[in-house]
């Protein structure tokens, strides 16, 4: 409503007592929906949007910072705890940053074995989103079978490296070992498993109308809206714009594997759902594919044991589960990082809310945090 | 002398009346159970099942935590009806009980009869109306009192939720009554046995469409989901925030009693009450009464947990609607179609007086 044009008239007792405001209402830090403790502050007429303000900073931990005091092998496990469901992509996302800077061929073996497991972390990482993204909509069933096939992953994980949802994954220079005896098998059984798991999922969800009712047109960014902000992932490619950094930028011999991008129509909720979900089955190709072609050869290149990269900088970038996820590391020739910067993904896909959340509704914004996958360890860092 | 008058006045109904609630209310805690039970089994995992066997005590043990913990009221709250809500979200549903017909009257030894209801009033559906609706009157005051915005909204929700659901539920039950020719639920339930034949036929098949509007509306009114705006959770959390301890117990324990009384009110409706599938009951009673009205009360229960299994089953695969998409559906489909349902029931009930009538008219 138009309050200075209320309030111009509206001298009368009865104006005054007609005369309405905006509530402002606190969505978080400590809401059940907000994937962690991101906190909006909504102003709404009614249940309806009108503004939107985002704080962010309630998870800092200063990792950045931290980096500089660690020497250049002892900062992965600090970057598994950004993007903490997709910790194994953050890993490569660094140590390729020093390779970069180091100059080291990573094997060919090494990349392989690398991709299959960011591969297998981004499903794991859409599974989590998938099951709370539902049960933010209400679906609370939806939860619990997508936690069932990302305790494979997991335990998967845990045979390989050790860790389990943390498991500082890849050394500098390559991987540390190889799969263990029965993994490959394991892994392909799971793979072979996952198609009908998802088909299950699309059962309860894509075909039923409360999901599209509640999804469709709901947190609408336009294609050049997304551009502008900056998104990235399957943010970005819901609005239909072809960018994945693992086709755009190919790395770790992704230009080797035969794969497609889902892309999206109206960048709403639903087109981002239905392009992670068509993703996890396009992680699923990759994986086979490089167990398939799984070449001979070393574990990793050449690296000393204690690294010191040449003065300089670097940008490495790779696609992770939420989008394009860059490390920036400035060397001075020293046994630490002089700077590190992340550019995170959720970061700048939190930028969207605003623009997805105009004139919707309250429960249209636990469907645009779902929608957007954030998770708060990569945005505060 | 007295005393027997005194007995039959006040006695009687007060023992009713202490057994029923005692019924009701281990019914609601075990509704509880076993709807964790079985949203276990639906999302592959196991629910509550460690305290005694099966988990059958855990009801005992969540209503003694819940008595045990500190009854906080906000600073901001206002404190008189603050308290008194969560009494408005469970009396109602506890009062509806009254007028629920469970089984045919009980014959004793000396051939004294004694009901299975509390109250038969013969305007029984009229009163569940009345006294259900009142149950709204707990969750937007809660809401409300609580001084704080989260349950505000849940209230504001409520309310209209409530409203819009209301409308349809009445007239689904009104196309009932008309078929039936009473308001006492002892009445439909006979007619029902009576209707087609001796053994009956239910109301569900002649009104389906009623019972799919009464089906959907008791939904909403209860506030399960996919109607459980609300309650929410992962929106507004739900109107019931600020309560604690038995505050909260009551608003829980109000709306599963809510659960159960729409299940045993649509049993008694559309299910055929406590009639006994597939037996003619009138005979069977002339026989063995005293039989018939055991088989009678557990085929009451037997049909009254289809309806609680569907709720859960509903709940456990269901997303949630969105404000706007709940009015929608209550208004623009639900309303019409009870509407047109109850039109035809009207006019098909009609049509013999009509005949008559016209005939009257012609000759």
């Amino acid at each position: 409503m138009d309050q200075s044009n209320l309030n111009a008239s509206g001298t009368s007792p009865l104006h005054k007592a007609l005369e309405t405001r905006s509530m402002e209402l606190n969505f978080g830090p400590q809401h059940p929906a907000t994937h962690g403790v991101y906190r909006a502050i909504l102003e709404l007429d009614g249940e309806r949007i009108v503004g939107l303000d985002s704080v962010i900073g309630y998870l800092h931990r200063g990792i950045e910072k931290w980096a500089e005091y660690r020497t250049w092998s002892n900062c992965t496990p600090i970057f598994d705890r950004l993007d903490y469901l997709a910790a194994v992509i953050n890993c490569h996302g660094y140590v390729g940053a020093v390779e970069k800077l180091l100059g080291v061929e990573v094997p060919k073996k090494a990349q392989y074995m690398r991709v299959v497991c960011d591969e297998l972390n981004r499903i794991a990482s859409h599974l989590i989103w998938l099951g709370t993204h539902a049960l933010d909509i209400g679906a609370m069933t939806m939860l619990f079978y997508p936690m069932r096939e990302r305790e494979v992953i997991m335990d998967l994980f845990e045979s390989m490296f050790g860790g389990r949802l943390l498991p500082n994954a890849y050394p500098v220079g390559g991987v540390r070992l190889d799969f263990p005896k029965g993994w490959e098998k394991a892994c392909r059984s799971f793979l072979a498993d996952l198609p009908d798991r998802i088909d299950d999922y699309e059962k309860l969800l894509t075909g039923n109308r409360m999901w599209v009712q509640r999804t469709k047109d709901v947190g609408v960014v336009s294609a050049e809206e997304a551009i502008d902000l900056g998104l990235s992932g399957p943010t970005l490619r819901g609005s239909g714009v072809y960018f994945d950094v693992r086709k755009a930028m190919p790395y770790s011999s992704y230009e080797d594997f035969d794969f497609e991008i889902p892309l999206g129509e109206n960048g709403d909720v639903f087109d981002r759902y239905i392009c992670r979900i068509r993703e996890m089955r396009q992680s699923a190709r990759i994986i086979l594919q490089a167990l398939d072609g799984m070449p001979e050869g070393d574990l990793k290149g050449k690296v000393s044991k204690i690294i010191k990269p040449p003065a300089g900088e670097a940008y490495f970038t790779v696609e992770g589960s939420k989008g394009q996820l860059g490390f920036y590391l400035v060397s001075d020739g020293g046994k630490n990082p002089w700077r590190c910067h992340v550019r995170s993904p959720s970061f700048v896909n939190l930028q969207g809310m605003e623009t997805m959340c105009k004139d919707g509704l309250v429960a249209d914004v636990v469907a645009v945090i779902g929608s957007l996958d954030i998770v708060l360890g990569e945005i505060d860092r | 002398m007295e005393f027997e008058v005194l007995m039959n006045t006040v006695g009687f109904p007060l023992i009713k009346i202490l057994i029923l609630l005692g019924v009701v209310l281990t019914c609601v805690a075990y509704t509880v159970y076993v709807e964790r039970r079985l949203l276990g089994f639906f999302q592959s995992r196991l629910g509550p099942n460690r305290v005694g066997p099966f988990g059958l005590v855990q009801p005992i043990a969540d209503g003694v935590k819940l008595f045990l913990k500190e009854d906080l009221v906000p600073l901001f709250a206002r404190r008189f009806i603050f308290k008194l809500a969560p009494i408005f979200a469970m009396a109602p549903a506890l009062v509806g009980f009254s007028i629920v017909t469970f089984a045919p009257n009980w014959v004793g030894a000396d051939g004294t009869e004694h009901s299975f209801v509390v109250a038969d009033v013969n305007i029984g559906i009229l009163f569940l109306l009345a006294i259900t609706s009142l149950g709204v009157f707990g969750i937007i005051l809660g809401g409300w009192s609580s001084g704080s915005k989260y349950p505000l909204f849940g209230s504001l929700r409520s309310a209209s939720q409530m409203l819009s659901y209301e409308i349809p539920l009445t007239l689904s039950v009104l196309a009932v009554i008309l078929m039936a020719g009473s308001f006492r639920l002892s009445d439909i339930t006979e007619a029902q046995q009576q209707f087609f034949g001796t053994r009956g036929l239910y109301y569900i098949v002649p009104l389906i469409l009623a019972f799919a509007v009464y089906l959907i509306s008791a939904v909403a009114e209860t506030n399960r989901t996919p109607f459980d705006l609300p309650e929410g959770e992962s929106e507004i959390i739900g109107f019931h925030t600020e309560y604690s301890g038995m505050r909260f117990a009551f608003f829980f324990m109000g709306e599963y009693a809510n659960i159960v009384l729409v299940s045993c009110v649509g049993t008694a409706l559309f299910l055929g009450g406590y009639d006994i599938p597939f037996v003619s009951d009138a005979a069977l009673y002339a026989s063995h009464p005293q039989l018939t009205s055991i088989l009678s009360l557990a085929s009451f229960a037997a049909k009254c947990s289809l309806f609680i299994f569907f709720y859960i089953w509903i709940r456990a695969t269901f997303p949630r609607y969105r404000y706007d998409h709940l009015l929608k559906i209550g208004w623009k489909v639900l309303l019409p179609i009870s509407l047109v349902n109850l039109l035809l029931v009207a006019a098909i009930k009609a049509w013999p007086h009509f005949q008559d009538w016209l005939g009257g008219a012609a000759g």
